[in-house]
């Protein structure tokens, strides 16, 4: 417990810091916020009047203190492009990019893992070799291109399920598995060298001697010996996640953040950019942690002081 | 108007091959659904307020629901909306607006001409950041109210129930031609500042469901005015992926397609697609507007040369399918005051070498570029820094998203800009005024920084005019100076290429963005063929 205190204060200057970077990088950056609200024909009057509005002729410290104030008081502001509150619009988002992003890592998981496994019990063989195969052409291929070709193949050609949208289960397969495709053959890959790794220790050895089923030895001695690494790669994947959601929201015409970010630093809708930077960096910061405590939870030697 | 095509859409090229396996089905039978699904959005409207639609997502929408005095057919010619009829006065400065009686909200309000009124009032409030207003702008006191200085909007008066008179600041013949714009439609007194997620008009098809990046939903209005819409209900798509959406066209999930830039020639090339196609020139332009404060670009035989020195006509037919008609002038060809018998500068690199020569710059040219990010603006910048390298100019491509490109455009801190431009109305005004007008340098879309007193002039002259003939003549005429005073290098007039299912009876393509209402159209669910 005192750990987690400690862990979560030091997020906190972490937070400070995404805060401010985001908030230059977003004014080093070209553009005119107001003149992409105005179009491309305007009249000087009104994007004079809304610069003042808008606080864009205040010093830039200035603007920055307005905005942390509103942070900490939970106000992210309004978008500049729609005028809706920017915590609505993420609170609207987010659940969709985490289903999209949970589902793929479930699938990365119930595939990857058990294919991992086979192919370490059965080091070079046909399951293996297909398997890796398999692997390397996951990590090959951009996501962009397994979108594109799976909507062809499953919504075009064969029409089982639908091309892009948001809707049941059926419009969830496909972004899923194209989200997950990356990270199915990381971690099959990841498994197999760690399974590989734990069937040779003593204890393994010991635990067939012993006379027990193979399934109980790979399942609650090799596996649990080999889940630090694979944690490690799930922990990490979800950034992966994440940013691979932006091209799969695309594709897909999935209404996650991903897209919102991409359609926000388009328009520079900097109150969009900023409150949903922020938003992320917390879930990064959320995700870290619980990794930890994965590792505790796996691995009862860890122990965090 | 801007357009943003979707800067994801380079990539799908690597994908085409793979499209050529998965043919397209026309000719199967129609879907049971009996909701039309238009595919066409390529990001969320950033409002339903008629107040704030200033995208085409928004006024494409804002136009279904809504009505304005006026309104655009298919084919792009004016036609009364809520105003039965309009008078001018002899000096050209107010417009009697006759409205329709019997008219109702969707709420069962009757529309009365308080509401106009009230509407424009309420656009025009400083709380309310209306934008864009410029359609709003020619009143008599409303800039004045915009900007907090004045109470009311002296100009709106409604002498009774039926009838809104209206004052201009000075006459202007295209008036009526803004009151179609999605700024100028009319809202019930109700309309507050959440208004966009909850919208109600007086147009064809009433607000349902907006979900956000997803969707928006909307079904008949019964009593619409006009007499109900065909069809029971309209789903607008919001599909940021131009190849998602062909695929959703293929798989037949959605009515109408608009053909990628860049799948032009797989659609006109394959039989059994090019049969669904319906192919209109729109009223957009694409150009490279030189900034003629800058350097050398000062120098008209410079300008001239390079219109001289491109083979626009190779880059229409290898870059674009040939998918538009070549420009001579800034005028489309289907507007009054485009001249046919103009023609284009042709290719003609020993001119532009003369040209160049003379103007005292035979090699030492080097200028910057800037292009739009998306395909085939880039790869038409590519083939104009080859033409223009073959007669000495050396060309410098940058390449940077719309934000940053439209900012240094409008900073005049680029040479040479490679856009386009879409018409907010069918005519040659909103050509001639926006892009080369003196007074509109920079923020108002000259972004050629081009300032000729015998053009400004012409162009106001024709702003003024009542006449048709008349104006069309001054129209004529300020292309025609503008045109040997090249202040851009004049590429096309692009074609818009619409994919329509068999099944979908009653479509015709829309010039402008708001002329198809969808009133029309329904779902033939007699079997196909």
């Amino acid at each position: 417990v005192r750990f987690l205190f400690r862990r979560l204060a030091l997020a906190i200057p972490t937070i400070a810091g995404v805060l401010v970077v985001s908030f230059l990088l977003l004014y080093v950056a070209p553009g005119d916020p107001v003149q992409e609200m105005v179009g491309e024909r305007a009249d000087s009057a009104t994007v004079a009047r809304l610069r003042a509005e808008m606080h864009l002729n205040d010093p830039i410290p200035l603007q920055f203190v307005h905005y942390a104030g509103g942070v900490l008081r939970g106000d992210l502001g309004r978008s500049y492009i729609t005028g809706r509150p920017i915590i609505n619009d993420i609170a609207d988002r987010f659940p969709k990019t985490a289903l999209l992003a949970l589902s793929a890592m479930l699938l990365a998981v119930t595939i990857g893992v058990p294919l991992g496994i086979i192919a370490a019990r059965y080091p070079n063989g046909y399951i293996d070799r297909l398997a890796s195969l398999a692997a390397y052409l996951g990590v090959s291929f951009p996501v962009y291109w397994v979108g594109l070709v799976m909507i062809l193949l499953f919504a075009v050609t064969l029409r089982w399920l639908p091309a892009s949208g948001y809707g049941g289960p059926a419009f969830l397969i496909l972004p899923a598995l194209t989200l997950g495709s990356r990270s199915i053959a990381v971690l099959a890959r990841q498994t197999r060298s760690a399974m590989l790794e734990t069937l040779s220790a003593d204890y393994v050895r010991t635990a067939r001697a012993k006379g027990l089923a193979d399934h109980a030895v790979l399942i609650h001695h090799a596996l649990r010996n080999a889940l630090l690494p694979i944690i490690t790669v799930l922990g990490l994947d979800v950034g992966a996640y994440l940013t691979g959601s932006i091209l799969t929201e695309t594709i897909f015409s999935w209404p996650g953040l991903g897209r919102y970010v991409v359609n926000a630093i388009g328009r520079r809708d900097l109150p969009a950019i900023q409150g949903s930077i922020l938003f992320l960096s917390l879930v990064f910061v959320a995700v870290n942690l619980l990794t930890d405590v994965a590792y505790a939870v796996a691995d009862p030697r860890i122990v965090y002081d | 108007m801007s357009t943003r095509p979707n800067s994801l859409r380079h990539f799908s090229l690597a994908v085409v091959a793979v499209a050529v396996f998965s043919s397209c089905r026309g000719g199967d039978a129609a879907p049971a659904r009996k909701t039309l699904i238009d595919s066409r959005g390529t990001y969320d409207p950033r409002s339903l307020d008629p107040a704030h639609a200033n995208d085409i997502p928004s006024g494409r929408i804002v136009a279904l629901i809504f009505d304005g005095l006026t309104r655009f057919s298919p084919d792009a010619t004016l036609q009364p909306g809520l105003a039965e009829r309009w008078d001018v006065s002899p000096d050209g400065r107010t417009y009697t607006f006759h409205l329709r009686r019997h008219v109702t909200f969707q709420n069962g309000v009757p529309f009365t001409s308080q509401h106009v009124v009230g509407s424009f009032t309420r656009a025009l409030a400083p709380e309310t950041k209306g934008i864009p207003l410029w359609p709003l702008l020619p009143i008599s006191g409303a800039k004045e109210f915009a900007a907090g200085t004045a109470p009311t909007v002296t100009g709106l008066v409604a002498p009774d129930d039926s009838t809104v008179v209206i004052t201009l600041v000075e006459p202007l013949a295209i008036f009526p031609k803004l009151m179609a714009m999605p700024v100028a439609h009319i809202v019930p007194d109700s309309a507050g500042p959440d208004f966009s997620e909850h919208p109600i008009g007086t147009g064809p098809w009433q607000f349902a469901e907006w979900k956000h990046d997803d969707y928006v939903r909307l079904a008949r209005n019964p009593h619409y005015f006009g007499g109900p819409p065909k069809a029971e209900s309209l789903e607008v798509r919001i599909i940021p992926e131009p190849s998602a959406a062909v695929a959703e066209f293929e798989s037949g999930a959605v009515d109408l397609l608009y053909v990628p830039e860049n799948e032009t020639q797989s659609w006109t090339q394959t039989d059994d697609k090019k049969a669904l196609l319906q192919n209109v020139p729109s009223l957009r332009l694409w150009y490279a507007a030189f900034n003629v404060s800058r350097g050398a670009l000062a120098d008209v035989r410079v300008r001239q040369a390079i219109n001289y020195a491109v083979d626009r006509k190779t880059i229409l037919d290898r870059l674009l399918g040939n998918r538009g008609t070549l420009a001579a002038g800034v005028i489309p060809p289907m507007l009054a005051g485009a001249d046919s018998t103009r023609r284009p500068y042709p290719f003609d690199p020993a001119r532009a070498k003369q040209l160049l020569a003379q103007a005292g710059h035979p090699h030492d040219l080097t200028f910057e570029l800037w292009t739009a990010p998306d395909q085939p603006f880039p790869q038409i910048a590519e083939a104009i820094q080859g033409y223009l390298n073959d007669v000495g100019i050396k060309i410098t491509i940058v390449r940077r998203d719309f934000a940053s490109l439209r900012a240094a455009a409008r900073q005049g801190s680029a040479d040479i800009v490679l856009k386009d431009w879409y018409a907010d109305y069918p005519d040659a005004e909103n050509f001639l005024y926006p892009l080369l007008f003196g007074a509109n340098a920079g923020q108002g879309g000259n972004v050629s920084f081009y300032r000729n007193s015998a053009y400004d002039k012409l162009v106001s002259a024709a702003r003024i005019e009542r006449d048709d003939g008349q104006r069309t003549t001054l129209y004529r005429q300020a292309d025609e100076l503008q045109f040997r005073d090249a202040p851009m290098l004049y590429l096309l007039f692009y074609n818009d290429l619409y994919a329509v299912q068999p099944w979908l009876k009653g479509f015709q393509a829309p010039v402008i963005f708001t002329g198809q209402r969808w009133t029309d159209v329904e779902i033939n669910h007699a079997p196909a063929r």
